[in-house]
């Protein structure tokens, strides 16, 4: 026990040192060199690092990921057979209908909640107090998180007292108990508000942070010359968001593509609920390395013209400077 | 503006060699993995009796309870022998055993098996130790009950030796009640028990299907028992091993009986309950006042939820249980079991001694004292309770003990399965679309 | 803290209607910031209050009952999970999984994100594009080819692999949320140090990191979050309970059925008790004025 301790802090204080000394003798070493030459090897020395580890634990395996797509379970060469097998399986269909209304909600949801949160709450003083309500959801864990809604979401017979949070409040008003997760008109948008109260905490960080680094005075001004919230919010707040914004709404889709343990805790993907990783892992458990690895390429794929969208966005963020 | 450039190469190679030496230092630190249990150890297996050391990595499913139990029954093992026995609870053992048969990684000494599919590559692999190796068969056949030493595939008997330990047994199928609201006879055929006549708010029946991802289970299991006893034990087989059709009239006509149990206006708060509801709650129907429901069909480890839930409720008072009805005369021997098993992975003096203890009949009598379980030995006879010592005698006397269906199913056609179900239960017409789908999915995953 | 952002000081002194428009403006946003909250502590509040009650309690009444008399509350579960064999090592475990692997990913994402934040090379584009794509790559993709790795080097079941794999699977998000926050710093404070002759070093020491104080905030939280509650990735790759974390520990408080789930509402609360201090803690960073300047579009 102590020998982990012990080699944990050493690893705590190490690998920063390491790290950093890396970087130092790097750009020794480069001083070293003829300039030009410096200038185009500086970058590679930088990124380094974060480009290895992505290489080695995800580019390499997703390599492997594509050629084993184009295999069968037995590991023969079978073309585009998955692939086929995922575009024309009902079930499969269904998954991909899901995760496009997981897309236009969930993004659309946690964006907007997350930026009107971060600028109404930057507005009372007791905003730190006020940020860990909407955090809360975030260090919950996913088995966790299920327990809480299936308190919420808990379903009894009309005759008994509701014990579910939804159908205590509904029943306030008069209301018949809906089975939430199995009626199909509520259930998506129930799995959906489930990411999107987990979600918008993280987007309020994030989207607070870039809040922080807008000048007051610009704000200041605005309102003093007579702008209301709104115009400021749409003339000023937005538009120097936006590569705060891109890079939520970015990692939110890419959230919704990839949502799984929502669905696969509560309603495992049963009530037409399904989604694409809940499809992905089933292929797992049932050893069809090749299928799921197709759903990883069309999940791949899928996510190409948000990444094209990103690079022309740095692009013009770079030409500006 | 402080500059780096001039000391700057001095300041790197400082780091640099601080950091080199201190990564030497805990380098031995991290990456020696803890004593395996390749232990040089005893070169002969020693007798249960004796002291053998060294160390032992098991994985289990156990958890919470079960995960005591199985602590209480290590208990006298590891003072006998002083192995230090390192119990993992791993819940999707298939997953982990088989990315590290994949990757050639180091296995756990002794975990559960991994999905049925697995079985006859691992075993022929040599992943799977078989029970000849290292267990005394005749002792072990002598006392174990019949029905579980099946040779079959599924059983774990793959090219004439055993490869899965029975360790424990679950009875399924069984009709609970609360003899204080029921006091009837044990109705004899299917018939005869839905058309118990109830009265005022009293539905015949409750049931609850919800379990996070395994939703659908329970419901697996009502069908598996109908169909067993309807149309009998070898269409049952060949249904589970995909050669007999979803569509076909014996697996409708068990749909429809099924859905006797579980319509809307039948079963304790509706269908809408019924699939909202934790399976583990199934019972409480019986317990309300007025009494919710009058029968629920469920496994021999149901009473541990009714007693957590309501700790007043009492086994033989409250709540006690009958067998599954029957449909005929001709397949009324059917029952369905369930076991808990243990595979060797990794051949040391431990796991034998560990193997060796768990079907002794000591180790087997402590299992049942701890309650919830059935043994996997039919020497047992005392159980801590009257449903335990009535369940064992249901199993010891079954014609067949036959297998959790959805178990021995590709993973694929198994949730595809507990899917039907539910959909089935949520809306009943639409019974011929859900069959025609898994015949979709029975043709596609029956791959290996 | 700017002077608008606080509520200006009530005008003392002032006509009552002066007073009271003053009040009107600001209700709707208290009132707002309330419902928020509301809407977003309730689900959890529910979890916390059920931890404190028995398992028939629960099952007989919804949790806001238990915030009434007769209130029952009982500290059952929480004595459950500490009284576990193993806890205080799961939790000593998850520390000693969740710094260093955090440590890790901050420090070589910041380096990282500069570079492609401030750096010209060719390929910079696809370079990027690739790592981003990866964060939809699912990690269960992964598992077979980083565990053939790891066997090969003999990191099979070691800390330092799970670091490895932490970093590994978090760097893509965390590369391009520092990349888009360093790249949206103004250019002209890089460019007065260009003047003064600074190289890459101390640009980055003296303005990169300062200003992106609260980003680095952010990712860290997220990291550590995201490091302390893994199971997956712990399970796979160490699998040994002498060195299980918390997240192992609370899974098997319930029965391979689902048993004694009710159990678990305490360990979430004991869980998320960490990571929410860490949040709490870094708190500060997030304060307007760090950045010395607008931030430019």
């Amino acid at each position: 026990m102590d020998q982990r301790i012990l080699s944990a802090i050493l690893a705590v204080v190490v690998m920063p040192i390491v790290l950093v000394g890396y970087i130092q003798l790097g750009e020794w070493i480069l001083s070293r060199l003829p300039k030009r030459l410096a200038l185009r090897m500086r970058p590679y020395v930088w990124v380094f690092p974060a480009v290895a580890f992505a290489t080695v634990f995800m580019v390499l395996p997703t390599i492997n990921t594509i050629f084993i797509s184009f295999q069968n379970a037995k590991g023969a060469w079978v073309g585009f057979d998955n692939y086929r097998f995922f575009f024309t399986n009902p079930d499969t269909l269904a998954s991909l209908k899901n995760n496009v209304l997981w897309l236009v909600f969930f993004t659309g949801f946690v964006v907007t909640f997350g930026l009107l949160i971060s600028v109404i709450f930057d507005r009372v003083r007791y905003e730190s107090a006020a940020k860990i309500a909407v955090f809360l959801p975030l260090p919950i864990s996913a088995v966790a998180a299920s327990i809480i809604w299936k308190f919420m979401f808990e379903f009894q017979p009309a005759s008994h007292a509701q014990t579910g949070t939804l159908n205590a409040i509904i029943g306030t008003f008069g209301f018949e108990p809906i089975a939430w997760l199995i009626n199909t008109t509520t259930n998506n948008f129930a799995l959906i508000a489930v990411g999107v109260w987990t979600s918008t905490g993280f987007a309020m960080v994030i989207i607070s942070a870039a809040l922080k680094g807008i000048n007051s005075e610009l704000l200041e001004a605005a309102r003093v010359d007579g702008a209301n919230e709104l115009q400021v919010l749409r003339g000023i707040i937005i538009p120097l968001l936006m590569p705060t914004l891109t890079v939520i709404a970015t990692t939110m889709i890419i959230t919704a593509l990839k949502v799984f343990d929502v669905v696969y805790t509560l309603t495992n993907g049963a009530y037409g609920t399904d989604v694409i990783a809940r499809q992905l892992f089933a292929r797992i458990a049932n050893s069809d390395y090749g299928r799921a690895a197709a759903v990883g390429v069309v999940l791949l794929v899928a996510v190409t013209p948000i990444l094209l969208l990103n690079i022309r966005r740095f692009r013009e963020q770079e030409e500006v400077r | 503006m402080t500059r780096f450039s001039t000391g700057g190469w001095r300041k790197a190679a400082a780091f640099l060699a601080i950091a080199a030496l201190l990564f030497a230092a805990c380098g031995g630190a991290t990456s020696s993995p803890p004593a395996t249990s390749q232990e040089p150890g005893a070169s002969t297996p020693a007798e249960s009796g004796g002291q053998i050391g060294g160390q032992l990595n098991v994985w289990t499913a156990w958890g919470g309870t079960e995960l005591s139990a199985y602590q209480a029954v290590l208990a006298p093992f590891i003072e006998q022998t002083g192995i230090q026995v390192n119990l993992l609870t791993i819940r999707d053992q298939d997953l982990q055993l088989s990315n590290n048969v994949e990757a050639g990684t180091s296995l756990p000494d002794i975990a559960n098996p991994p999905n049925p599919q697995r079985y006859a590559e691992w075993a022929s692999k040599g992943i799977m130790k078989p029970l000849e190796d290292y267990l005394d068969m005749t002792a072990y056949t002598a006392s174990t009950l019949p029905g579980l030493l099946f040779e079959d595939p599924n059983y774990g008997f793959i090219d004439g030796k055993h490869y899965l330990l029975m360790v424990k047994s679950q009875l399924k199928g069984l009709i609970w009640y609360n003899p204080k609201v029921y006091t009837g006879d044990a109705p004899e055929t299917w018939e005869d028990m839905v058309g118990v006549s109830t009265s005022g708010d009293t539905k015949p029946f409750c049931a609850a299907f919800e379990s996070g991802d395994a939703s659908g289970w329970p419901a697996s299991d009502d069908l598996a028992n109908i169909v067993m006893r309807q149309s009998g034990e070898t269409v049952y087989v060949d249904w589970y091993e995909g050669r007999h059709k979803w569509t076909s009239p014996e697996i409708k006509q068990a749909y429809e009986t099924f859905g006797e149990m579980v319509a809307n206006d039948k079963v304790y708060g509706g269908t809408n309950y019924v699939l909202s509801t934790f399976f583990g709650n199934a019972g409480d129907g019986l317990f309300t006042d007025p009494a919710g429901c009058t029968f629920m069909e469920q496994a021999t480890f149901i009473p541990s939820f009714f007693t957590q839930n309501d700790p007043s409720v009492k086994a033989g008072e409250d709540f006690n249980f009958f067998p599954h009805p029957k449909f005929n005369d001709e397949f009324s021997g059917n029952v369905e079991g369930f076991f808990d098993t243990f595979v060797m992975y990794n051949d040391t003096p431990q796991a034998r001694a560990l193997m060796n203890y768990m079907v002794t009949d000591q180790a087997q009598q402590l299992w049942v004292d701890q309650g919830g379980t059935l043994a996997a030995s039919k020497n047992i006879t005392t159980y801590p309770d009257l449903l335990g010592g009535n369940a064992a005698t249901i199993l010891q006397g079954a014609k067949n003990i036959l297998l959790t269906a959805g178990d021995y199913m590709p993973a694929d056609m198994q949730h595809a399965y507990w899917k039907s179900l539910l959909d089935y239960t949520n809306d009943p017409s639409q019974l011929d679309a859900i069959l025609a789908n898994l015949d979709t999915v029975q043709a596609a995953s029956y791959t290996q | 803290m700017t002077a608008l952002a606080r509520d200006p000081a009530r005008p003392a002194g002032q006509s009552l209607v002066r007073q009271a428009r003053w009040l009107l403006r600001k209700v709707p946003l208290h009132v707002t910031v309330g419902i928020v909250v509301a809407i977003w502590l309730i689900p959890t509040l529910g979890l916390l209050v059920n931890s404190f009650r028995t398992l028939h309690d629960m099952k007989a009444e919804g949790w806001w009952t238990a915030l009434f008399p007769p209130a029952g509350f009982t500290l059952e579960s929480y004595k459950t999970i500490i009284a576990t064999s193993g806890f205080g090592t799961s939790f000593v475990n998850s520390l000693l999984i969740t710094l260093p692997a955090t440590v890790l990913q901050v420090v070589i994402s910041c380096f990282a994100g500069y570079a492609f934040a401030w750096m010209k090379f060719p390929g910079k584009d696809l370079f990027f594009v690739v790592i981003v794509a990866l964060m939809v790559v699912p990690v269960q993709m992964t598992f077979i080819p980083v565990l053939k790795l790891f066997a090969a080097t003999g990191l099979s079941g070691t800390f330092l692999a799970v670091w490895l794999a932490h970093a590994g699977y978090g760097l893509p998000f965390q590369t391009y949320l520092l990349r888009s926050y360093i790249g949206s710093l103004p250019r002209e404070v890089f460019e007065s140090a260009d003047i003064d002759g600074a190289n890459h070093i101390t640009k980055f020491w003296r303005i990169v990191i300062p200003m992106s104080v609260p980003a680095i905030a952010a990712n860290l939280i997220f990291v550590f979050l995201g490091v302390w509650n893994d199971l997956l990735i712990a399970l796979q790759y160490m699998g040994q309970s002498a060195n299980k974390p918390l997240t192992v520990l609370l899974a098997q408080q319930t029965t391979s059925l689902g048993g004694g789930w009710q159990v678990l509402t305490a360990g979430a609360v004991i869980q998320m008790a960490l990571p929410l201090a860490v949040f709490l803690g870094l708190q500060r960073y997030f304060v307007r004025g760090i950045s010395a300047g607008a931030v430019k579009g």
